[in-house]
């Protein structure tokens, strides 16, 4: 084991400081760590896409990331979607649209969606398998996933939240 | 008591269902959609350890010893456990058919990559995954035999010496005259087929928190457990306990598909509990382990089948040889996958007579585990290839040989040579309901054209049985005992009239909460947001399974209807007192009690409720102040298994019929789909959105089994398929679009006539894209007979008829 060392992190606009071992990945420091226990870890080997966070408001795979990596790092995450107890337009479309299951893989694509409507607020087919073809599903068969992501750029209001960079 | 089965939404005590049938947004999903539901790994007990298992790195090798003295110095770690703990402290893992398996953890040796040999219970993972780079392990290798052929010829190395052989069961079933059959047919067509390893793959791995409590005696468990009841019994069983000390708490989870326990996992956790006196343990199995050891992989199946056919397309005759390569050991109910085509064995067919020769072979891959539609999609996948080669080789259109023998939708109910019974169906009105979807004729001159510019193009038409409500006489051929599989439901009333469902199951993503908030919001006439369902654990939920088998939808249908009808003969008499009149004249309608005739005469339920629990002065004295009611559900009319293995097993019969259109690229041997198109038919659609979830996922799972997944073991047993980069899952790109209509024959025999449909396109896609691709193939004079259809294995067929 090394010396812990200092990570100072803004998540969902809430400042957070704490002294992890440098090995620590990205996501158990927020699950385990910081309690944020909704990105989820699905193969930690940066293929299925369930730990993705918005970080500087690009997507990262948490799991692919040490969380010393992440230090001075302004990070959103699933929890920062909905707002007083309101769903954002991505995830009442996604319910909408019967985009989901067993919403394992869901925080991900919720993530991978947010970053893609900032880019293509009306994006096609392609565009939105481009964004989410890094992202596994294994309930849906997607085509529930694709109507979501239509049905979430119908109803805009997509702009990001302001503490994220 | 039995209560009587409420058959059509129609019969429902409103006037108009208002939520049966809709594709209502899910009561699961806002807690799901903001990361809020209570997965295993979110779950923190006081005082827990970590848990790292160690595992084998060879396929088949005596363990010649194991020192674990550094790990157990290294600061954090609190127990370490060996096979020596595991002889001491529990019983060998229960195997189907039984005796074939070894305890949790390698005592002798071990007989797969991936085995566990040792676990480290330590204040954090990383702490316990350090000490597991400490524990020395000598191994004596011994030669591995991964081909299930290969494993069957004298001189192989044996899994288990004391057997003199790794055959673990070879049975033949005959029903009806089959000889006679083949004798008197003008045709006979013979293949053989290759079905390689595939598996679930959720995408959320096996997880539990579980503390045995040795001064109490009980163990507790909380996990992503899909049958809940079932793996406390399993537990109680394999660790020496009463099954009422065994309290199992299924989490949420995060998919399943039949591959999601553990219960080596599961038993390996509690023992090292045990060993650290008592404190609660967490196994997060990671995807590597759970690729390489988890409930990952089934179907391993080498077929040899032969169709009997008269000149005029009538088929008479069917005959399947499956050698099934279990794996390791006989303990992950892989066994029973090769059960299950009882239930369905002849598909949508009047084929009359059939035999089944059935062997199961260890070597040392993994021990196989449940898959979605648990064996007859391989099963499908075979036979309705041999329609597609039988149509090619009496010259008719293969869509129209089907036809031709399909059950007509007047004979139902319907019993198959192999002993079960279809509750209804009318395969036909889907067939032609796909083909014109799909423009059956006009792809047929696109093909034609293509051909013409060296195109490929293929297409499959195949309509297959997704057996549903499973039962346990199912698998009687391979040991399973039992008949029923009972689900319970309780049903409640507050003092104000809210409604409190308690069933013993958790989310798994199916969306069967909200099908019991609709069933229920119908049947009283309230609103969805009036109804809370509620699971409980193993020890207080009233009997049930769970999710399972294509059961589910069905089965708490009938329990939650079942609940709600004993419930309302006590809101019944309570009203009637009330009311001033007989219990004879007080009936429920729109969420009222009322006196028949005079609907003005009417108290709410949650008035009637109310008094129950707040008025006993005003109520009669032989009545039950309880206004709550558990119903346990069971398939009525279920048979005990005969020698052969006939019984009434599977107690609906949906089908789907599916046509593919492909193109395959002869230079690269690469599939694309361009088209496909779903007419499905399982009775009732209590939920329309839910159902079109389980049929798209399906497609996506059935479309991969055909063109991407595969377990891949070089020859000393080592899996070279151990990470998402090599063990392809479906991406967005991978899955096809798909246009889908619906069908609803209700099922005669079942609440509100719905059938299951959890597994259904898995059964079909695999055949329908195998039949497009050789479709296509046909004019070079290739015929693939292998899954998944890789390019390289298409290219390969190609190049050699080239050459």
């Amino acid at each position: 084991m090394t010396t812990s060392r200092p990570v100072r992190v803004t998540v969902n606009g809430v400042h957070y400081e704490a002294m992890v071992e440098p090995r620590m990945t990205l996501v158990d420091f927020l699950r385990g760590e910081l309690g944020l226990t909704g990105t989820h870890v699905g193969c930690e080997h940066g293929v299925c896409g369930a730990c993705t966070v918005l970080l500087n408001g690009q997507t990262v795979r948490s799991c692919l990331m040490l969380a010393v990596q992440a230090d001075g790092a302004s990070l959103m995450t699933v929890e920062g979607l909905s707002r007083e107890g309101k769903l954002h337009p991505i995830q009442e479309a996604f319910m909408e649209e019967h985009g989901l299951q067993c919403g394992f893989c869901t925080p991900g694509f919720l993530m991978s969606t947010l970053e893609l409507l900032q880019h293509h607020p009306d994006p096609t087919d392609d565009e939105i398998k481009e964004a989410l073809g890094g992202n596994l599903c294994r309930c849906t068969g997607y085509q529930s996933i694709i109507k979501s992501v239509h049905l979430a750029a119908e109803k805009k209001a997509l702009r990001l939240p302001h503490w994220i960079g | 008591m039995a209560v009587a089965t409420i058959k059509t939404p129609a019969d429902l005590p409103v006037s108009a269902p208002r939520f049966v049938g809709k594709a209502v947004n899910r009561v699961e999903d806002p807690m799901l959609l903001t990361g809020r539901v209570e997965f295993i790994d979110n779950v923190v007990v006081p005082g827990m350890l970590h848990c790292a298992i160690l595992r084998s790195p060879y396929a088949h090798a005596r363990i010649k010893s194991i020192d674990v003295r550094e790990a157990e110095k290294l600061p954090g770690v609190v127990a370490v456990i060996t096979g020596e703990d595991a002889k001491r402290w529990s019983n060998p893992m229960s195997t189907i058919p039984e005796g074939w398996g070894g305890y949790c953890l390698a005592t002798d040796k071990a007989r797969f990559m991936g085995e566990p040999v040792a676990a480290v219970a330590a204040t954090s993972r990383y702490v316990a995954e350090d000490a597991l780079d400490l524990i020395t392990v000598e191994y004596d290798p011994l030669p591995a035999v991964v081909d299930a052929l290969k494993a069957m010829e004298p001189g192989s190395p044996l899994l288990f010496e004391e057997k003199g052989t790794n055959v673990i069961l070879h049975r033949l079933f005959t029903w009806g005259d089959v000889d006679h059959a083949f004798r008197g047919a003008d045709r006979v067509f013979t293949e053989k087929f290759r079905w390689n390893r595939l598996g679930a793959n959720p995408m959320e791995t096996f997880g539990c928190v579980i503390q045995w409590d040795v001064l109490d005696g009980t163990i507790t468990c909380r996990g992503s457990i899909q049958a809940q009841s079932f793996y406390a019994i399993a537990l109680a069983f394999t660790l020496g306990l009463p099954t009422n000390k065994v309290r199992v708490i299924s989490h949420p989870h995060g998919g399943s598909f039949g591959g999601k326990g553990n219960p080596r996992g599961l038993t390996i956790a509690a023992l090292v509990s045990r060993k650290a006196g008592g404190r609660p343990v967490k196994w997060i199995e990671d995807r590597m382990e759970y690729l390489a050891a988890g409930g990952s992989q089934s179907w391993d199946r080498h077929y040899e089948v032969s169709l009997a056919a008269k000149a005029d397309g009538t088929l008479t005759g069917l005959k399947v040889t499956l050698v099934d390569n279990l794996g390791a050991t006989a303990e992950g109910a892989g066994a029973i996958s090769t059960g299950k085509p009882l239930a369905a064995f002849t598909g949508c067919y009047t084929i009359p007579v059939a035999q089944y020769d059935l062997t199961i072979v260890a070597t040392n891959k993994l021990y196989q585990t449940a898959y979605r539609g648990m064996g007859p999609p391989p099963h499908f996948w075979v036979l309705e290839q041999m329609m597609d080669i039988a149509a090619r080789g009496l010259a008719m259109d293969p869509a129209e040989l089907r036809r031709k023998n399909y059950i007509p939708a007047d004979r139902f109910p319907y019993t198959i040579p192999s002993g079960n019974e279809y509750d209804s169906g009318n395969y036909v009105a889907a067939l032609d309901a796909v083909l014109a979807m799909g423009h059956y004729r006009q792809l047929r001159e696109e093909q034609a054209a293509a051909r013409k510019q060296g195109r490929y193009l293929g297409i499959g038409v195949v309509n297959t049985i997704e057996p549903g409500v499973f039962d346990w006489n199912a698998y009687a051929i391979v040991g399973m005992q039992g008949t029923g599989v009972p689900e319970g439901a309780t049903v409640a009333i507050d003092i104000v009239g809210k409604f409190i469902v308690k069933i013993g199951f958790s989310l798994e993503g199916q969306g069967q909460y909200t099908v019991i908030t609709q069933v229920l919001a119908d049947y009283f006439g309230v609103d969805l947001d009036d109804i809370r369902v509620v699971p409980l654990d193993s020890v207080s939920a009233p009997p049930h399974f769970g999710p399972g088998g294509s059961r589910l939808g069905v089965a708490i249908t009938g329990a939650v209807l079942g609940a709600a009808q004993l419930l309302t003969e006590k809101l019944v008499k309570v009203a009637a007192r009330l009311l001033q009149t007989d219990p004879a004249n007080v009936e429920l309608m729109d969420g009222k009690l009322r006196i028949k005739g005079m609907p003005e005469a009417a108290m709410t339920v949650a008035q009637v409720a109310g008094a129950m629990l707040g008025r006993s002065d005003l109520l009669p004295p032989d009545v039950d102040p309880n206004p709550q009611a558990t119903y346990v559900w069971t398939a009525p009319g279920r048979t005990v298994a005969d020698e052969q293995g006939r019984a009434k097993s599977y107690l609906t019969a949906a089908n789907a019929c599916h046509l593919v259109l492909v193109e395959v690229d002869p230079e690269t041997g690469k599939v694309e789909i361009l088209k496909y198109f779903i007419a499905d038919d399982c009775g009732t659609r209590l939920n329309p959105a839910n159902v079109e979830g389980m049929i798209q996922g399906g497609v996506a799972q059935g479309v991969s089994a055909a063109l991407l997944e595969e377990y891949i073991y070089d020859e000393d047993g080592q899996l070279l398929t151990s990470t998402f980069m090599d063990y392809l899952l479906p991406t967005i790109y991978d899955a096809p679009m798909t246009e889908k209509r619906s069908l609803e024959t209700l099922s005669p025999f079942t609440p509100l006539g719905a059938k299951g449909c959890g597994e259904g396109a898995m059964h079909t896609a695999p055949a329908a894209v195998m039949c497009a691709i050789n479709d296509a193939l046909a004019p070079l004079g290739v015929q693939a007979r292998e899954v998944p259809a890789t390019p390289k294995r298409l290219w390969t067929l190609i190049q050699e008829k080239r050459a």
